[in-house]
């Protein structure tokens, strides 16, 4: 006959703590990892918008990020990311350029698409499409989850590439020109991968579908 | 060959503040100073000591916010002296203050970068010429805009045939900004180096004392035609500057 033997206190407290600590590991692993276990995903069904002919959706890895565009502000601008969104040339783009807290840059069509990341021209491509003219607004203030179209150190060089705010920033105020909004997203945007204290980023997030909304 | 240029992106961009400010007018470690202005020059301060320019020939280091608060007022009275529409002109948009400003070592007052409509100022320069050399630093970023109109060749032919400028403004030992006594066709010591630092010596005592300018040249027929040259040619950008 068996004998059962009791597990003394510390034993008990020793079985407890081995417990937990699996039970943390295996939570870490695979839940928290998750970046985008705790962000809204944003169900276009269930969304609804005064000026649906300027709205366009971002899908990124954690969900859709909706933009209203301002073509009254900005109306060249605004027409050439139509055209970029329709001709699905924003999907596959990188977030590459990404500074903490700050704004997020992406929309390289020619050495930004993920499936033709190059390091080495990346932040130069064109679209095909041609040059821009800034269209600067000195009443615009670019305030969290504004979007704007990035440029070289030179006016009327907008082509394809766009960055959003994450943040207020009062200097970019008549410095760039302005496209829209986020109105839904910008938890799903402050998810996007960060480069390791460089603000070019290895292996990058990137843009799943770029779409204007389509209403019934 | 690629993975080495990312290395080397990556390895020169982590060591620097790449904020927004930066990523507008690529110099990093800096913060706003003022930003709202009548003639819409906006104002940076380095909060960090800073390395720019081709092989990081350019440095200066964290400015003292005491020592900026107290000399601000004589810098910002010095920058109103300019309209927006002018400033436009000779895209200057930015003044970065920053304190002891080496350009390949060499010391220096100011640094105007046209491309990102910049003007660094080193706020610890000599106080004694502090007010000219802003001006005169803006006057490199006149020029800078507008090389037919401030044209070396016919600037230069105001002087003796006999006299000649030297190859740059640094490879010669005419470095003193004092005003001479008798002028002689050049302002100061530092006139006689080149032809653009002689116009700039001109726009700074014009911008901040004309008088001396109108009493010199009463008996001083090329420092005359000369200013007469800078005045003119002033009037087909801004007829209000001067």
């Amino acid at each position: 006959m068996i004998k059962s033997i009791k597990a003394s206190k510390s034993e008990k407290i020793l079985f407890t703590f081995l417990i937990s600590l699996a039970i943390f590991a295996f939570t870490s692993f695979f839940l928290l990892k998750n970046k985008c276990l705790f962000v809204e995903k944003n169900n276009l069904s269930k969304l609804k918008f005064n000026k649906p002919n300027n709205i366009a959706v971002m899908n990124v890895e954690c969900g859709n990020v909706i933009i209203e565009l301002y073509p009254d502000i900005s109306p060249k601008a605004v027409e050439r990311f139509k055209i970029l969104i329709e001709q699905k040339m924003y999907d596959g783009s990188t977030f590459y350029k990404v500074s903490e807290n700050t704004f997020i840059q992406a929309g390289d069509i020619e050495y930004g698409n993920i499936n033709n990341l190059d390091y080495s021209k990346i932040g130069s491509g064109v679209s095909g499409l041609g040059l821009l003219k800034s269209e600067l607004s000195n009443d615009f203030i670019f305030v969290e989850g504004s979007v704007g179209f990035a440029r070289t150190t030179d006016f009327d060089t907008e082509d394809s590439e766009f960055f959003i705010t994450l943040k207020e920033i009062p200097i970019y105020q008549g410095e760039y020109t302005p496209i829209g909004k986020v109105i839904y997203g910008l938890d799903i945007l402050k998810t996007i991968k960060k480069g390791n204290k460089a603000i070019y980023v290895l292996r990058p997030d990137y843009i799943n579908t770029f779409r204007m909304f389509k209403f019934n | 060959m690629k993975i080495l240029i990312l290395f080397i992106l990556i390895f020169h961009i982590s060591h620097v503040n790449a904020g927004e400010i930066y990523n507008l007018i690529k110099i990093p470690n800096l913060e706003i100073y003022k930003l709202k202005n009548d003639n819409n020059i906006r104002y940076l301060s380095a909060k960090g000591n800073f390395k720019i320019g081709v092989n990081k020939n350019v440095t200066c280091d964290k400015v003292n916010i005491n020592n900026l608060n107290s000399k601000f007022p004589l810098i910002e009275k010095n920058l109103n002296l300019y309209n927006s529409n002018f400033l436009n002109k000779i895209k200057l948009k930015y003044i970065v203050f920053c304190e002891n400003l080496f350009i390949s070592e060499i010391n220096t007052g100011g640094i105007p970068d046209n491309k990102n409509r910049t003007l660094i100022l080193d706020i610890n320069f000599n106080q004694k010429y502090f007010e000219r050399m802003i001006h005169h630093e803006i006057f490199h970023m006149i020029q800078n805009s507008y090389r037919k109109v401030f044209d070396e060749n016919e600037f230069s032919s105001f002087n003796e045939d006999s006299f000649n400028y030297a190859e740059c403004s640094t490879c010669s030992d005419r470095l003193n900004l004092d005003l001479y006594e008798n002028t002689d066709g050049f302002l100061t010591e530092y006139s006689k180096s080149i032809p653009s630092e002689d116009m700039a010596e001109i726009f700074s005592f014009l911008m901040v004392n004309q008088n001396i300018i109108n009493e010199k040249i009463k008996n001083d027929k090329i420092l005359s035609n000369k200013v007469n040259f800078i005045k003119y040619s002033l009037a087909k950008i801004d007829k209000n500057i001067l």
